[in-house]
């Protein structure tokens, strides 16, 4: 008894010794940076002259610049993008993240269902289309600027399959921002993918030897058994996929560049913070944008658990 | 008492092993802290001074350590760290302030200058450099660096001008005659469409950036711009601005649909250097910085016999071009002050440059007796020799919120060459732009 008391206190005295070094990391960079972050949005600062307090100044201008942006986009909406930059920005980020979210997610189970296959070979498939999770998304946004080129190797597809037409991917505000998506997509679905094939894994068989006995075929299998059992398996990486895709910034940096590229259809409300901060030097206003960008995140994400809190394991 | 499940041992082994592990803990925080604020132990009145800069590749950061290291013997007592910064300098370095672990020495971009003048992050070092070192340079070099108050807070460790390039083979297979000193942008733009018509490749291929387009609105008029407030957007409402900006983007659009002009993408290039360099277009106007690079990337397409560089066309109001420039900075909070100005000296002063600028052929040197060195290129020869025959050489920085005004122009000339934006709504932007910027 009291050997399995003293080797309690070692573990306690082990888990303490482990956990206190990511906790110091995750309030210095984590907690403090945000609560700084929070603090930063109610001043002025340049970081080379002292910071001057200023309210909610930075918040009344920021909602100044999205009514504009608003009005803009009813008046003259090809302009949009050159006279409310910002606005530009958060309209471009909701869409890509419409349009990342559910495709990255399906593609995810897609993926995993083909990986949890009993086949040869699917070994050597999982690692494949693990590959992308593992490099940097710079290098991959920099080949991809090589693949979408006009007469680049997508398009070599692309047109076989469109009797020619070949869409200037980089270059026509209209293709630029799926173009990033697209690369996005790619990126990230491997990842998820290896999320839900653990799911998968740990699926009890007897469920779907039942269905098998009754008459179930797969695909009535993997829609009203195999997907009400990861619901929370997608919570999750709906969840982690928005966060993810509203903060976007790298792909968007490398295959667009810092103003958002033609038409600004590449620039995004992380390019934006990015550019208030270091090229207009206005760290808080900048740290406004964060809050509001902070508070879309987290109404979107309360919003999504709520809507599938039906599927929380009790 | 030898039992090993006593409570009363456990309880006091355990606690013994919390009390060691809080004060290894302890001990290792302590140390970091000491380590971290103890400067590094050196000799006696040996002082320690940081320059950061950021590469235009190895060789370059082997040329410096070179120097460095040749400084330190000729100065035992001063010890230099050399760090790199390889991305986003200028924003590294203001973080740095904010953190108070500035460099004492750093590049100092022209387009940055200002900001870091005006908030009082660098040191006034004409101060304390001799006059007759100052004097070397060429005094428009000097302009960025100067503030308000007249003095000087950096000098120009090298630089670069806008020059036209042009692809002499390509002339030759048009039957145009190759660009002279009386050329003016007509001629240019006659070129450009002749050779297109003979050869199916643009005549020119030029950046929708405004310091590109200045050289054509100031050689037409235009002042050079200068944005101190919001009240300097007025500059585009300028008779000869207005007239100059309007046609250029009225010409470029016409050029682009016919396809004598174009801007690198519309070649499948990701600059005018790139484009040039594959010979895709028959000429550019580009900086001194596209020299090393095509000779380093295109070997076989030689200076001399391939291309050559010539004056930018004059206007109705003479010939001006574009400088671009960088300095040594200096903390104002350095401790070393003496040091770092002998440091300075010995990098920007003949002997450095010669080694860091003439040899490597990145850029021009900022010492006007340089100019006739025999181990300098000859394509920065020509270049360096034509300054003479400009009415104005503008450095690129128009003020306080250089950086951030330029990419703002940039976004919206680039609308007006897609033709997303007629001339008069880009006028129009490019005022908003300028008082937008002064508004925070």
């Amino acid at each position: 008894m009291s050997f399995f008391e003293e080797s309690r206190r070692i573990e306690a005295l082990v888990f303490i010794l482990f956990t206190l070094y990511p906790l110091t990391l995750n309030f210095f960079f984590g907690y403090f940076s945000m609560m700084f972050a929070f603090t930063l949005s109610l001043f002025e600062w340049d970081i080379l002259t002292p910071m001057r307090f200023v309210g909610l100044r930075n918040f009344y201008e920021m909602f100044l610049e999205i009514a504009k942006g608003f009005h803009e986009l009813i008046t003259s909406p090809t302009l949009v993008y050159l006279r409310e930059p910002f606005f530009n920005g958060l309209k471009n980020i909701l869409i890509y993240t419409a349009m990342v979210v559910p495709v990255q997610t399906l593609l995810a189970l897609v993926l995993a269902v083909i990986g949890n296959q009993k086949i040869r070979g699917s070994h050597f498939f999982r690692v494949a289309y693990f590959l992308p999770a593992t490099t940097c998304p710079v290098i991959v946004s920099l080949i991809f600027i090589w693949l979408f080129m006009k007469d680049g190797f997508i398009n070599y597809f692309v047109s076989a399959l469109t009797a020619g037409f070949k869409p200037d991917w980089l270059n026509d505000p209209n293709f630029l921002l799926p173009a990033i998506a697209i690369v996005a997509i790619w990126g990230t679905s491997a990842h998820f993918s290896v999320t839900f094939l653990a799911g998968l894994q740990a699926l009890p068989r007897e469920v779907y030897e039942a269905a098998r006995i009754d008459g179930a075929n797969a695909f009535n299998r993997f829609v009203h058994i195999t997907m009400p059992l990861l619901k929370p398996l997608i919570t999750y990486v709906v969840v982690l996929g928005t966060i993810g895709a509203l903060q976007m910034f790298d792909l968007a940096w490398v295959m667009a560049g810092s103003g958002g590229g033609p038409g600004g259809a590449g620039y995004t409300i992380a390019l934006d913070i990015y550019n208030t901060a270091f090229i207009q030097l206005r760290y808080g206003y900048a740290a406004a944008k964060a809050v509001l960008l902070f508070a879309i995140i987290f109404t979107l994400n309360y919003y999504v658990q709520k809507k599938l809190e039906f599927a929380r394991v009790v | 008492m030898t039992t090993q499940g006593s409570p009363e041992k456990g309880k006091k082994t355990s606690s013994t092993l919390i009390l060691a592990a809080a004060i290894v803990i302890l001990a290792l925080i302590v140390g970091a802290v000491f380590l971290l604020q103890r400067p590094a132990p050196t000799p006696s009145q040996t002082v320690v001074i940081r320059f950061a800069g950021w590469s235009a590749g190895e060789t370059e950061m082997k040329s410096y350590q070179k120097m460095i290291d040749l400084f330190e013997k000729q100065n035992p007592n001063i010890i230099v760290k050399y760090e790199v910064i390889t991305q986003m300098f200028s924003e590294n370095i203001l973080a740095s302030y904010a953190a108070g672990a500035a460099p004492d020495v750093f590049y100092l971009d022209s387009a940055w200058a200002p900001t870091f003048i005006s908030k009082g992050a660098v040191y006034p070092i004409g101060d304390k450099l001799p006059k007759d070192f100052v004097d070397q340079f060429y005094p428009f070099l000097l302009e960025p660096f100067k503030g308000s108050d007249g003095k000087l807070y950096g000098v120009p460790k090298d630089w670069s001008v806008l020059s036209l390039f042009y692809n002499k083979k390509l002339f030759a297979q048009a039957g145009v005659p190759e660009p002279t000193e009386s050329w003016t942008w007509q001629d240019l733009f006659n070129a450009a469409k002749t050779i297109y018509q003979k050869t199916g490749k643009p005549g020119l291929v030029i950046h929708a950036e405004f310091n590109r387009w200045l050289p054509y609105l100031m050689s037409n008029g235009a002042p050079p711009p200068t944005f101190n407030s919001a009240a300097d957007a007025a500059y585009f409402d300028n008779p000869a601005v207005k007239t100059a900006l309007t046609n250029f983007i009225t010409l470029f659009q016409q050029g682009r649909k016919e396809g004598w002009i174009v801007i690198p993408s519309d070649v499948n290039a990701g600059w005018s250097g790139e484009a040039f360099g594959k010979e895709l277009a028959a000429m550019t106007i580009e900086g001194s910085w596209m020299i090393p690079y095509i000779a380093d990337q295109f070997p076989n397409f030689k200076y001399g016999s391939d291309w050559d560089l010539s004056l930018i066309p004059q206007g109705s109001s003479g010939r001006a071009t574009m400088a671009y420039t960088v300095a040594l900075g200096v903390n104002s909070k350095t401790e070393n002050i003496d040091a770092v100005i002998k440091f300075l000296m010995f990098i920007e002063g003949p002997d450095g440059q010669r080694e860091l600028v003439v040899k490597m052929g990145h850029t021009l040197p900022s010492i006007k007796s340089l100019a006739n060195d025999p181990n300098l290129w000859p394509s920065h020869a020509k270049e360096l020799s034509n300054i003479g025959k400009y009415n104005i050489v503008k450095v690129f920085f128009y003020g306080p919120k250089t950086g951030d005004l330029e990419g703002q122009f940039n976004q919206v000339l680039q609308a007006a060459v897609r033709g997303e934006v007629s001339a008069s709504e880009a006028l129009s932007l490019l005022k908003t732009k300028v008082s937008q910027s002064f508004k925070g």
